[in-house]
């Protein structure tokens, strides 16, 4: 599914979190928000997933424009940085959350729910861990059941909040080896927050760099790093290198 | 997630925070001095009325304290009661969980005010809430003449017994919810919403859950309260035993009559309803430590096994 953003701004009383950004993503693509803390990433995702919504401008699902549209119409799978996962039920009953919500007449059987949480257990190497509660499970393996739920509703779009911020180095890496190739594997359509730019280089076919509320630059990973667009990327760029 | 970080102190450290105690804590006979006021204070205030009250209860021996029992007015006055209990403690369970929900999740003018406005009954004579409600419904009221004509009657009946038990008691429910659910945030919320999940759906699988034990604490401050009412109720009640009298009139009514004896009876029941509810209260709170403990130590259990490795592989 392709996401277009146009004119989008969204103040916090007269502060401009999000102001005037213009964004294309292709299908398939994975695109990467990288910016410094407090230019507005994680508020342009949320106002995308619904949660939060602009003062102006628009956002089309594959040119539906679904401004107007509440969260839980959009579906958009949505990975919250500190995972948000339900700490009253099991591991089982959080990535099942999703599809069990849904109206009776669309619902899946318990056996097909079933069948479907525990492919997707073994998909984020966590069989046999399906009675647990989340504060019986590691940051990194959190993390996954965060993503597990948010696939188990079969999103057009997955939008990750600084998926692996909370973990450590090694952990990190690993994870993000699992995205590319999640990503390779299924073309979900992922749009992802970082404020790592070796992440957002490493994973992502294209970097949207964030300062202010305002897009600074667009492009390709090689593009980005060789033609900085103007100083503050360059600077910005160069502080971790 | 305090109690997430308490779980890393080694099992030796209460015995650090324990030894902290001692050591700013007062001189021994000054802590044996306060806790004897405190004892005596309970004894004299507390635990002596209660026996008191069971005591004359019993005065005229056990045949007669059940005999009160088949009194049609006595009945009446405990089923009026119930009555009340049932109706206002539904409601203010729907007004405690909507109110707290738009106060928590929603920003909106007015916000500020409706939160005081959930205090007003706390601090405003129950009388007053009752006298509103005669100056609102009663014959010479505001509705008043209305209400006649169409031949309803809410002052001196069960609605306005209803009505002035519901506004005493509403801000138990709301109140308990509203730090609770101030503190837990909305980010389980925000995750159930974009996993297509309704409003209702929310509320019983993600909100509810998380917040039973301290509307289940509301609940049962609201039923005491609702049985227990006694100024608004005698404003806005008649008064008739046997029609109007919850039992808090009841027992005035009897007591005026000096029919101590059953005065008591009728007290006494109200008081060992007051006890079974303080032990729901007291089982609720243990529940409510035991599965956090639970929780606790599954965790510390999980951190010893091989699980956390096998992420990583
Ligand atoms: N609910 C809110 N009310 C008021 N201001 C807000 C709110 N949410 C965000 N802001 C402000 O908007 C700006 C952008 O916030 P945002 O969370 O989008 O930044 P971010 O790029 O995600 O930062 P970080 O990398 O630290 O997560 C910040 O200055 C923040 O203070
Ligand atoms: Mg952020």
């Amino acid at each position: 599914m392709s996401i277009e953003i146009t004119a989008l701004s969204k103040s916090f009383g007269d502060f401009p979190a999000v102001n005037n950004v213009n964004l294309k993503v292709e299908t398939g693509e994975m695109v990467a928000f990288l910016g410094p803390s407090g230019s507005g990433k994680t508020t342009l995702l949320r106002i995308i997933a619904g949660l939060e919504f602009a003062d102006s401008g628009n956002i089309f699902f594959s040119g539906e424009d679904v401004s107007e549209k509440s969260a839980n119409e959009r579906k958009a799978g949505f990975v919250f940085q500190s995972y948000a996962l339900f700490n009253h039920m099991t591991i089982f009953e959080n990535i099942a959350f999703g599809l069990r919500v849904v109206p009776r007449n669309k619902r899946l059987s318990k056996q097909e729910i079933r069948e479907c949480v525990l492919s997707l257990l073994d998909t984020i190497q966590l069989s046999g861990l399906e009675n647990r509660f989340p504060v019986q499970l590691s940051g990194g393996q959190r993390q996954r059941v965060a993503f597990a739920r948010a696939l188990a509703v079969k999103p057009r779009v997955l939008l990750l909040d600084e998926p692996f911020g909370a973990l450590d180095a090694k952990v990190r890496r690993e994870l993000r080896a699992w995205l590319s190739e999640f990503h390779n594997k299924t073309q979900l359509t992922s749009l992802f927050v970082t404020h790592d730019q070796e992440e957002a280089f490493e994973v992502a076919n294209r970097v949207v760099i964030i300062h202010n509320g305002t897009i600074q630059q667009i492009g390709y990973p090689d593009e980005v790093r060789s033609k900085p667009a103007n100083s503050f990327i360059h600077d910005f760029l160069a502080l971790d290198i | 997630m305090a109690s997430f970080i308490d779980l890393h102190h080694p099992p030796g450290s209460d015995r650090r925070a324990d030894r902290m105690v001692r050591s700013t804590s007062e001189p021994l006979w000054l802590r044996r001095l306060l806790i004897g006021i405190v004892l005596a204070f309970f004894v004299l205030f507390l635990a002596l009325p209660l026996i008191v009250i069971f005591q004359g209860a019993l005065e005229k021996g056990f045949g007669y304290f059940l005999h009160n029992f088949t009194d049609h007015d006595i009945l009446h006055s405990m089923l009026v009661t119930l009555i009340v209990a049932l109706i206002t403690v539904p409601a203010n369970a729907l007004f405690g969980i909507a109110a707290a929900w738009a106060i928590t999740r929603f920003r909106f003018r007015g916000r500020q005010l409706l939160l005081a406005l959930i205090d007003l009954p706390l601090w405003v004579s129950p009388v007053i809430g009752g006298l509103v409600y005669v100056l609102l419904y009663g014959r010479r009221g505001y509705f008043g003449p209305w209400l006649q004509a169409h031949d309803i009657r809410i002052i001196f009946a069960m609605p306005g017994i209803v009505l002035a038990t519901t506004f005493v008691t509403f801000p138990f429910v709301a109140r308990s919810l509203i730090p609770l659910m101030q503190a837990q945030g909305c980010e389980e919320e925000e995750a159930a919403l974009t996993l297509g999940a309704s409003g209702f759906e929310i509320l019983r699988r993600i909100t509810l859950p998380k917040i039973r034990w301290g509307f289940f604490y509301g609940l049962i401050l609201c039923n005491a309260r609702a049985m227990g009412e006694f100024g608004a109720v005698s404003v806005v009640s008649a008064k008739i035993s046997g029609k109007t009298n919850t039992m808090p009139l009841e027992i005035e009514r009897l007591y005026n009559d000096y029919l101590f004896a059953s005065a008591f009876t009728v007290a006494a029941a109200l008081s060992l309803l007051s006890l079974i509810t303080l032990l729901l209260k007291t089982i609720a709170e243990w529940q409510n430590t035991r599965q956090l403990e639970a929780g606790r130590r599954a965790l510390l259990e999980s951190s010893i096994d091989t699980i956390p490795s096998k992420a990583n592989a």
